[in-house]
């Protein structure tokens, strides 16, 4: 991750605020007084040679007029107690080299004859004339020079330990300081960050911002409580209306599905009478109603007896939809193989290749499960109707993220993918009762069940071409069902 | 270091073929001797007498007025020949300009602050010196112990070169100040008891 100063603690961040402050303002401090200082000092050195220039002059005149060189030389001799001054010469009135000395680590040579008046800098090295008067008579020129590199360095040297000790200790004092103020600005907001994140961590809205300081950080933590006393509000508000409106909807739920409950269950008596009494009307006066009568009878009756299979059909899916689920390990496998035996024995005459592949124990209600394997089987034998030998078969493979997808797969007539997304809903059929029975309401409990269980339910498949039901269930239980 | 003023010698050479010069002149009777050209030592000295003016107070009373000439007097026979003229031409000391007198005698000894007296008219130094007593005038001369004798500035050849040597007595009884500028170079003495 990259880093990024917006992610500093606020701490940190005010502290190193005023430290970086300190630390500029003292160098900028630090900086002005070395320049002012340097420069002082370099004047302050030209002056001073200015003076030490004047004097040795004044005391060369006799010397220079008189031309004694012994006298010269002890005048400039004066000079070497100085160890700075690397180089001293008296020049003669006519431009001669009269005296001198150099330091002995002094390399170049000395100025061959005197040049302009007045000392001036070539870096660290001060040097210049001064010309030699006495009452306004030129006697000879004075040539001096002053070499500042070593006062200069000590003088660096010097100033900047004191510099770095200063600042150490500034620091030090700016440190305890900032930590002291900081402590004023961010204690609030660190305690404030703190509630935050436990508010919206914890989803305690119940907790509250210490209110501490004054200004801003006060309005800041009155406003955040104040939020924090709405928001507790509000959601108390509206638990209470999602509680009332649950409780509603749970009437009004338990009210209809009694209520489909009742009529389906009321519905069945009078398609019993209306099933029994065609059957006895045939039975007791079969004779005298006529053929095509006895034919309407018969239609009378089976379309009560189917109406009778379609309401058992919606009160088991009202029932799966409403029932307690209770999880046990569940053996696909078993469940399947014994859906396969009931199969075979409701279908003697038909010739069926199984497959069936390694299948899962899953977490689930054993009964519900029993009727997913039940509604994709029976279909799978139903729709491979006219092969003839049938192929189905069971699969099952993880999918990786902690579900299995179990397939059921046939070579039956298959349907056209375009109305797959209708195939889970009830009483949606995509072949004409006469092709193949059925009041397409299986297909709706599966979804139903294996989404109750977390799951996923789709299909594949081509007209003609068989088709393969898929569906997932989570290998662990789900938290919630 | 290297000496780099050649010192106001005569070196031994030049000093013989002068001599041969001026015995030539005299044995053939040419007429009188061409005054030689002043030697390196002569104009090195001619200049002192200049510079002397310039660390040296004289008494108001010395000049007859502000703007009167500060004159330099050779007594005797003159060795600077046209070196002194050429050391004062155009020079002026505190706005005075500078004059060149010579004298034969000390009895001739007119206006005058610095007097040199020539090395011959040395011999009569009491002479001289009585002739100038109270006025102030600084006698400089070449002539062994010059200074012990009275005179005040003493031109001392020390090493082929000119050093001086200083009789402060006489020139503060002369009424004169020197510089002690012109005193740092020069050796102090004072006038011997058997002095004439």
């Amino acid at each position: 991750m990259k880093f990024s100063l917006r992610d500093v603690p606020i701490r940190r961040k005010l502290m190193g605020a005023l430290l970086l402050t300190s630390v500029t303002v003292m160098l900028l401090m630090r900086g002005s007084f070395f320049t002012y200082e340097y420069l002082n000092f370099r004047s302050n050195t030209a002056r001073q040679l200015g003076v030490m220039g004047r004097m040795i002059a004044a005391n060369s005149t006799a010397a220079l007029a008189f031309e004694n060189e012994p006298d010269a030389r002890e005048i400039l001799s004066a000079l070497r107690v100085e160890p700075q001054v690397t180089a001293a010469a008296l020049y003669t009135a006519d431009g001669r080299l009269f005296t001198s000395f150099a330091a002995p680590d002094r390399a170049s040579p000395l100025p061959a004859s005197p040049g302009e008046t007045g000392f001036r800098f070539t870096g660290a090295r001060l040097a210049g004339f001064q010309p030699v008067l006495n009452d306004q008579r030129r006697l000879g020129t004075l040539y001096l020079e002053y070499d500042t590199g070593p006062v200069m360095r000590t003088w660096l040297r010097d100033s900047v330990t004191i510099a770095l000790a200063v600042m150490g200790v500034v620091l030090v004092v700016a440190y305890l300081l900032a930590r002291a103020l900081q402590r004023q600005i961010s204690a609030p907001i660190v305690d404030l960050a703190r509630t935050a994140q436990a508010v919206s961590e914890r989803g305690d809205y119940s907790v509250r911002a210490l209110p501490a300081g004054g200004g801003e950080i006060r309005q800041l933590t009155d406003a955040f409580n104040q939020m924090l006393t709405q928001i507790e509000a509000l959601n108390r508000e509206l638990e209470r209306r999602v509680a009332a409106r649950t409780a509603e909807l749970e009437i009004a739920n338990k009210e209809l599905e009694a209520f489909s409950y009742s009529v389906s269950h009321d519905l069945r008596a009078p398609l019993r009478h209306i099933d029994g009494f065609a059957g006895l009307l045939v039975k007791a006066d079969g004779e005298r109603v006529s053929e095509r009568g006895r034919k309407y009878l018969a239609t009378i009756a089976s379309s009560a007896r189917q109406m009778g299979t379609l309401i058992d059909d919606l009160l088991v899916f009202s029932r799966m939809g409403r029932s307690e689920m209770t999880f046990r390990d569940v053996d696909l496998r078993q469940l399947v193989d014994e859906e396969i035996r009931t199969l075979q024995a409701q279908n003697p005459d038909r010739r069926i290749r199984w497959d069936i592949g390694p299948l899962p124990v899953v977490p689930g209600d054993r009964p519900m499960l029993r009727q997913v394997l039940v509604n994709l089987l029976a279909n799978a034998v139903k729709y491979t109707g006219p092969r003839d030998p049938a192929e189905i078969s069971v699969g099952a493979r993880p999918d990786g993220a902690g579900k299995v997808v179990v397939h059921v797969r046939d070579n039956g007539v298959g349907f056209d993918m375009q109305y797959a997304d209708k195939l889970f809903g009830v009483f949606q059929r995509l072949h004409r009762a006469e092709e193949f029975e059925g009041t397409g309401i299986g297909l709706a409990n599966v979804r139903r069940i294996v989404s109750r269980h977390g799951g996923e339910t789709w299909a594949e498949a081509a007209v003609g071409a068989g088709a393969t039901f898929f569906f997932s269930l989570p290998l662990s239980r789900p938290a919630l069902s | 270091m290297a000496l780099l003023n050649p010192g106001p010698v005569l070196r031994p050479g030049r000093r013989w073929r002068a001599a041969c010069c001026l015995a030539l002149g005299l044995a053939f009777g040419a007429g009188p001797a061409l005054p030689a050209p002043p030697s390196r030592e002569y104009q090195v000295k001619a200049v002192f007498l200049f510079n002397f003016a310039q660390f040296v107070d004289w008494p108001p009373a010395a000049f007859p007025s502000a703007g009167s000439p500060l004159v330099i007097g050779v007594l005797g026979e003159d060795p600077f020949g046209a070196a002194l003229d050429d050391a004062v031409r155009g020079e002026t000391v505190a706005s005075r300009p500078l004059a060149v007198r010579r004298f034969r005698r000390p009895a001739d000894i007119a206006e005058c602050h610095i007097l040199f007296v020539s090395r011959p008219a040395s011999a009569r130094l009491g002479e001289v010196l009585a002739a100038l007593d109270g006025r102030a005038v600084l006698t400089v001369g070449e002539a062994d112990d010059f200074a012990a004798r009275g005179g005040m500035i003493h031109f001392v050849t020390d090493k082929s070169r000119t050093r001086l040597r200083i009789n402060l007595d006489a020139a503060r009884n002369a009424g004169l100040t020197l510089s002690s500028k012109l005193l740092r170079p020069a050796e102090i003495v004072a006038t011997a008891r058997n002095a004439p």
